[in-house]
């Protein structure tokens, strides 16, 4: 027995001696890698960018923000009174700006229990109780047409002394919360690496859409000693102000800042310093400051759009475009396939395929066949949202490639000899209308169940499914589809994530009616938490989404409709408010200046759906 | 009984055995912090001259940086009123100090260099230019100020008291595994000072203070390179706790830009 001890005590430690004298490392072998452990409980340095820790900041303090036109014209146009907007009280951080957070964060591993091979980091921040997944074995990104969230998309690995960060499938947040946004086709960079207890944190955002140059920035956690108590952040968003409408988003407009040269008259600094740009992070800048006159007059340069043409959006197209259907699980019952054109939503369950939009039409076949994997049952049910060819174009072959067995044996079958053998294609009675006079599609490809009221509903493959009709949107015959137990809505052309909304005023769309949808859209929605996940929104064109998009492309249209609006009450003509340039803030993000739907059309669209509203939709 | 005398003497000859051969190894391996030994290779047991700093630096911290001034941005790329010292937590007497800040005495007195100074000189907007000096001595030179620090790999018996001080240079070597290259930092430590100031409005250091850098060079994916520069300074006379930092550099592929100039008070 005694020997037996000795053993049992003995290998263990010969092992772990001999293991520590060669510096245990199984890399190579085990596929565990070798890296800097960082795992423990940090909060940030306080001292470094006294005064800009997250949430904070002045107004017009954009120093050593390389931000491009876009970016500047975005933050001047910013003010804090859009926070009480409901969907902003619970916005969540996005990386990196999150780590400049005043409260506690926290890495840890996550390990196979059997292989002990390193799957991921965590990271989880306090404020907005925000959770990033570091992914540590070697898996790809998602899609383009994937959701974004506040921490992205991350993939790590050990460099050195560092443990290296990649991250995609960031929201649109902030760089700085005074209005610096990052935008949603942002991707970061980043490095940890740990000296003792303090972790160098160093980031570096390239985004197209807002920045000049890429954002590199360097800063500092410090680990806790004991364990913070404090790891919450609860929020919950409510009315702040009884009776603000719903199509209210405050902002200022370009060079009548109220708040322009407060922190540059407080603090003595060079309001052409303050409004940040590439220049002023390099040391040539030093030179600029012994010329205040010369200063004033290039930041007063820089207050509204340089004259020009409306640039063209750098964001990526989310669509593959490979010739291939590529199938989205959403949530709940619902896919979307992505490839032909528009976005299709696709229900499943015990009884036929609900389909919304049927894509371009380009890639049917492929469409069905993507279809049938999903289910066995036939293709039952399809509803068209809106008219566009985008989104009809397939209706005659996936129409004929259904059947709807509701129809066999009904009453419907003594009025029509089809009745029954192909799917039944929904929509809103305009909708049928401006298909049929547009003759594309031929009578097959036409919807031949129409309603005319708000709302039309079915309950269908365990769920209730509802088409609430949205009058003067894009046209006067868009609706919007809930599939409420799986919560996916389907927005149409009402939403997409690709352009400004192609708003149809000869077929009866306007601004005011667009905005009205999107906040329709908002009030059928619910965030799972601060901002994320919950409703899922399914657009017309782009990535899969939530609330979020859909309130920032609210807030976007509504800052876009008050400033023609103005132009229009001084008079201003049609050509006078595309010079302007009233989208220049958003332009790189939606804008296009090729194609049918330029920029300039879309502004004509608003300036001529504001000046001769439509008449309220038939 | 004699399986188990047996089984005993052999985890006693393993114990042996292991014990020594560990002992050999780190009797070979080269102390914490410090540059392996280099030489030799498989069956080279002779006399081996140190391998320099030089030979195993663990990245390569040559070339024209170009500071990215993203950090303490109003702080740096102006020079801040007096008594903003925010962000640096000052004593009492450091206060008095920074609140007496007069840049036209210092420029009277020729002490328009104080925030050019070690401790705040990679924190200044310009550029720098690492070059290897010798061996053991890395130089490194500022265009802000015209300033030269020389980061010594071994001990050195200067006197300092001037604006960079006496800089000791250490590989801070990470664990890695078996086949991988070392990683880590370069670790340096800047005491015997002259006083200086760590903003330039006048925030004070003294000649006890001592700094401590870590410098890291990061390669990003589209081929930028940087150099992080994370920095502790230490000082009881004026600091009611350390001050911390970090700063970065960009890779420049040239000395384009490089503007050596004179130290300027304010």
């Amino acid at each position: 027995m005694k020997v037996k001890h000795i053993s049992v005590l003995l290998i263990p430690a010969l092992m772990s001696v001999a293991a520590f004298g060669q510096g245990l490392d199984f890399s190579g072998r085990s596929g565990l890698p070798a890296g800097i452990d960082i795992s423990g409980a940090y909060y940030p340095l306080p001292g470094q960018d006294s005064g800009l820790i997250t949430a904070s900041g002045s107004l017009v303090e954009y120093g050593g923000i390389p931000m491009n036109e876009a970016g500047r014209l975005y933050a001047l146009a910013w003010s804090a009174a859009r926070i009480q907007g409901r969907q902003h009280q619970c916005m969540g951080y996005v990386v990196p700006y999150t780590y400049n957070a005043p409260g506690n964060f926290r890495f840890w591993e996550e390990r196979d229990p059997y292989t002990q091979r390193l799957l991921s980091i965590q990271s989880y921040w306090q404020i907005s109780e925000g959770l990033r997944t570091i992914w540590m074995d070697d898996r790809p990104h998602p899609p383009a047409f994937a959701q974004h969230t506040w921490a992205g998309f991350s993939t790590g690995k050990y460099e050195g002394n560092m443990l290296s960060v990649y991250t995609t499938h960031l929201k649109r947040g902030w760089i700085r919360a005074n209005g610096i946004p990052q935008s949603d086709e942002a991707t970061v960079s980043d490095h940890f690496i740990r000296h003792g207890d303090r972790i160098t944190y160093f980031s570096v955002v390239n985004d197209p859409v807002y920045l000049a140059e890429p954002f590199s920035r360097a800063y500092t956690m410090l680990r806790n000693v004991k364990e913070p108590d404090g790891w919450l952040y609860a929020c919950d968003d409510g009315e702040q102000i009884l009776g603000r409408p719903e199509d209210l988003v405050e902002s200022y407009d370009w060079g009548k800042h109220p708040f322009l040269r407060e922190f540059a008259d407080k603090h003595q600094l060079p309001l052409l310093g303050l409004l940040g740009g590439p220049e002023t992070t390099h040391p040539e800048f030093v030179a600029k400051l012994k010329d205040p006159a010369a200063m004033e007059t290039e930041a007063k340069a820089l207050l509204a759009p340089a004259p020009g043409a409306p640039h063209a959006s750098r964001a990526v197209d989310p669509n593959p475009r490979d010739g291939e259907i590529h199938v989205l699980p959403v949530q709940g019952n619902v896919y979307m396939l992505v490839g032909d054109g528009g976005n299709i939503a696709v229900q499943v369950g015990e009884q036929g395929v609900f389909v919304v939009n049927t894509g371009a039409g380009q890639l049917s076949d492929k469409v069905i066949a993507a279809i049938g994997k999903l289910s066995k049952n036939p293709i039952q049910f399809i509803a068209n949202t809106n008219p566009s060819p985008e989104l009809t174009g397939g209706n005659v072959k996936l129409r004929a490639a259904g059947m709807d067995p509701s129809l066999m044996g009904s009453f419907f079958s003594g009025q029509f000899a089809d009745a029954g053998k192909t799917a039944t294609v929904i929509s809103h009675l305009n909708t049928q209308i401006h298909l049929t006079d547009a003759k594309v599609l031929g009578a097959d490809g036409i919807p031949s169940d129409t309603f005319v009221h708000d709302r039309r509903r079915k309950f269908h493959n365990g769920e209730a499914v509802e088409m609430f009709y949205q009058p003067n949107a894009v046209t006067d015959g868009d609706s919007i589809v809930h599939f409420r137990r799986s919560d996916v809505l389907v927005t149409g052309d009402i939403f997409n994530t690709t352009s400004y909304p192609a708003i149809d005023v000869k077929n009866g769309g306007s601004i005011q009616g667009e905005i009205d949808a999107l906040n329709y859209i908002l009030n059928r929605t619910i965030y799972e938490h601060d901002e994320e996940g919950g409703t899922l929104i399914i657009p017309a064109h782009g990535r899969l989404c939530d609330e979020w998009e859909v309130a920032e492309y609210r807030d976007m249209l509504v800052i876009i409709r008050d400033r023609v609006q103005k132009l229009i009450k001084n008079g201003a003509t049609e050509q006078q408010v595309k010079t302007a340039r009233v989208t220049a803030d958003y332009d790189e993000r939606f804008g296009s200046n090729s194609g049918a739907w330029t920029t300039d059309v879309f502004v004509a669209a608003v300036y001529n759906s504001l000046k001769n509203p439509p008449k309220p939709a038939q | 009984m004699s399986y188990k005398l047996t089984l005993t003497r052999r985890i006693l000859l393993l114990t042996a055995v292991v014990i020594f051969g560990m002992t050999s190894a780190l009797a070979q391996a080269p102390p914490a912090g410090a540059p392996p030994a280099g030489g030799g290779g498989r069956g080279g047991r002779g006399p081996q001259a140190p391998r320099t700093a030089k030979a195993v630096a663990l990245f390569d911290p040559t070339g024209y940086w170009n500071a990215v001034v993203t950090e303490d941005w109003r702080y740096r790329m102006v020079t801040p009123m007096k008594g903003d010292y925010g962000g640096i937590q000052l004593n009492p007497e450091g206060r008095k100090i920074a609140d007496a800040w007069d840049p036209a005495k210092d420029e009277a007195a020729g002490e328009q260099c104080k925030s050019y100074g070690a401790a705040n000189i990679m924190r200044m907007p310009g550029r720098i230019h690492i070059t290897w000096q010798d061996d053991q001595t890395l130089k490194l030179d500022a265009d802000a100020g015209s300033q030269t620090r020389m980061l010594n790999f071994e001990a050195s018996q200067a006197p300092g008291g001037d604006w960079q001080g006496v800089s000791r240079a250490t590989w801070e070597l990470v664990p890695a595994g078996r086949g991988v290259a070392p990683v880590g930092s370069l670790r340096i430590v800047t005491t015997k000072m002259k006083p200086g100031y760590l903003r330039r409005n006048g925030v004070p250091y003294s000649a006890s203070a001592i700094l401590t850098e870590y410098f890291d060079r990061i390669n990003e994916p589209n081929g930028d390179s940087y150099l992080v520069v994370t920095t502790t300074v230490e000082d009881p006379t004026y600091l009611g706790q350390p001050y911390l930092t970090a700063s970065h550099f960009k890779k420049q592929s040239n000395a384009a830009g490089w503007n050596p100039s004179s130290c300027a008070a304010k």
